[in-house]
């Protein structure tokens, strides 16, 4: 079943977008593991991923992006977001309401190392 | 579908061993002045992976991923690197040949041999043995400073200025990957020989501690002596030690109980032994026999393989064990091999030509203090019933250096002997 069927067959289930932000703290803590600990660290991460409600996951390229704004009428891209924590990546994951999707959420190996998630419900579910 | 249902679990120790690899294979192309480059490159590509795999799953070859995305990094970094100046060209030409080789095959034959020229660097008889063990097991090994550390029971920052001073001693004396000539190879491959014995026993002496990252080690010496006995240059003296080493690491899985307490050979669940390892020790032994060196590592492959063929404990050949040990002594006349000896001399004609065979060794000065000899002394007088000056053994043997489950069981032979002092402690 491919990815397309398998939202579009659930359609009841709502869906929730987690957004997951990498501190320079967490950054710094994953640089200072040897091997060994990455790859436990990226297994625990490799390992929620799989849970059956994920339904898609990306990778973002690592620079700030743009940030497009009206100045004077004009559209400027730039100056970027200027939060310390960056966006690293997303997953979409199904979940009946916010509970669950905190819930489901709770056990994320990100939180353990000081990265934050942040969840936003898509619309009309 | 998500992209994640269909990655398989990755390798155990992937990434322990793809650094090490990596690492090996940067430092040949980018020369020994630029380990740091080296390391960093690899640090930053399983960064990388980290920071990708959660949401892409991990690629159809993780290690070939890992080796082509560490390529790149460096080619970025010697890119910006001024100290390459003229020669940056040439350099990321060689860089990107090599992110282009065959990554198919992880055990490509080319990548075995840098890491065997980084073994032979690491090992370098210029190097002190404790830096050359820290150093391999940084660089071929893929351990971290800090597990190092734990491992030796050190301190982190000692093992780090370790690992600066010996790649400052690298660079100052220009030691390089180019593996040594006929003439200096013998004492070479010698060399390497005594490290990876060295690090093999660091992990197997029973120490109190982090028993896992112990292990780890043994089956590190274990796999850098398989990768030294692939090669062309491998005397049959290798082949021994791998023997040596597999037969003992074999026995890991049983030398502490459930409460993690100490079991002695003659005790241990032998079907708690690892006989995958023992297979592979009776191989490499075999394979030993070619020639007619018959080198330390021989004689103690033997009688660790000696212990490996009897069925149980009973059946122990030990007259054999004792004549191994004869000739071990006339190899290595150490007061610890003595000691050996002594415990087979006990089986083969009594506890009574045991103690007379002790007797020697308390007057060396190198055994003053070490808990074993007491440990053994205690043994043989509680076995002819000796009981009040067994117990004298058993206490001075306490008041050693030794580890907690040494301890614990130094303090059950205490009780054994009847001692009023100990009897009524829990």
């Amino acid at each position: 079943m491919s990815r397309a069927d398998r939202v579009t067959w659930r359609t009841t289930m709502p869906q929730f977008l987690l957004l997951l932000y990498n501190s320079p703290a967490a950054v710094s803590h994953f640089k200072s593991l040897s091997p060994e600990e990455m790859q436990k660290g990226l297994e625990k991460y490799m390992a929620w991923a799989k849970k059956p409600f994920t339904v898609d996951s990306k990778r973002l390229a690592e620079d700030r992006g743009r940030v497009m704004k009206s100045v004077n009428g004009k559209p400027t891209d730039g100056p970027y977001s200027e939060t310390k924590e960056v966006l690293g990546g997303f997953y979409l994951i199904e979940a009946a309401d916010y509970d669950e999707a905190v819930a489901r959420t709770g056990d994320h190996p990100h939180l353990e190392h000081g990265g934050t998630i942040e969840i936003r419900k898509l619309y009309g579910q | 579908m998500n992209a994640l249902d269909d990655t398989s679990p990755l390798l155990e120790h992937l990434f322990r061993h793809q650094a090490g690899r990596i690492t090996a294979r940067l430092v040949r192309l980018l020369g020994p002045a630029n380990f740091a480059l080296a390391e960093e490159a690899v640090q930053d590509a399983l960064m990388c992976a980290l920071q990708t795999w959660p949401y892409e799953g991990a690629p159809g070859n993780p290690a070939g991923w890992l080796f082509r995305v560490a390529h790149n990094i460096a080619i970025d970094a010697v890119r910006r690197d001024r100290t390459f100046a003229a020669k940056t060209d040439s350099v990321v030409a060689e860089l990107t040949r090599s992110a282009s080789q065959a990554l198919a095959d992880p055990d490509h034959g080319e990548l075995r041999d840098d890491e065997l020229r980084m073994i032979f660097m690491c090992c370098h008889p210029a190097l002190a043995r404790e830096a050359s063990v820290a150093l391999s097991l940084k660089t071929t090994g893929g351990f971290s400073t800090r597990e190092i550390a734990r491992a030796f029971l050190a301190d982190e920052r000692a093992i780090a200025q370790r690992l600066v001073r010996a790649k400052r001693q690298i660079r100052e004396e220009q030691l390089t990957l180019e593996m040594p000539a006929a003439p200096e190879l013998v004492v070479r491959v010698d060399a390497v020989l005594e490290v990876l014995y060295f690090m093999f026993n660091e992990g197997y002496a029973t120490q109190s501690g982090e028993t896992l990252i112990r292990q780890d080690l043994c089956f590190e010496a274990l796999r850098l002596g398989q990768l030294v006995a692939s090669a062309p240059i491998a005397t049959p003296r290798v082949h021994a030690l791998v023997a040596l080493m597999a037969l003992q690491a074999a026995r890991l899985p049983a030398r502490v109980d459930e409460l993690g307490d100490l079991v002695l050979l003659e005790d241990q669940d032998r079907a708690r032994w690892d006989d995958r390892l023992i297979a592979l020790g009776f191989r490499y032994f075999d394979r030993s026999m070619a020639g007619d060196d018959v080198s330390e590592y021989h004689v103690q492959a033997a009688i660790a393989a000696t212990h490996a063929r009897a069925p149980d404990a009973s059946s122990v050949d030990w007259p054999l064990i004792l004549r191994l040990y004869d000739d071990l002594l006339t190899k290595n006349p150490s007061p610890v091999v003595a000691l050996n000896r002594a415990v087979a001399i006990a089986r083969v004609h009594g506890p009574a030509a045991a103690l007379a065979a002790v007797a020697p060794l308390e007057r060396d000065p190198h055994m003053r203090g070490y808990h074993l000899l007491l440990a053994v002394r205690g043994q043989l007088l509680l076995d002819l019933g000796r009981m009040s000056q067994a117990a004298d053994a058993f206490k001075a043997a306490l008041t050693c250096d030794c580890s907690q489950p040494e301890r614990r069981f130094l303090e059950r032979k205490l009780q054994q002997c009847g001692d009023p002092a100990t009897a009524s402690r829990p």
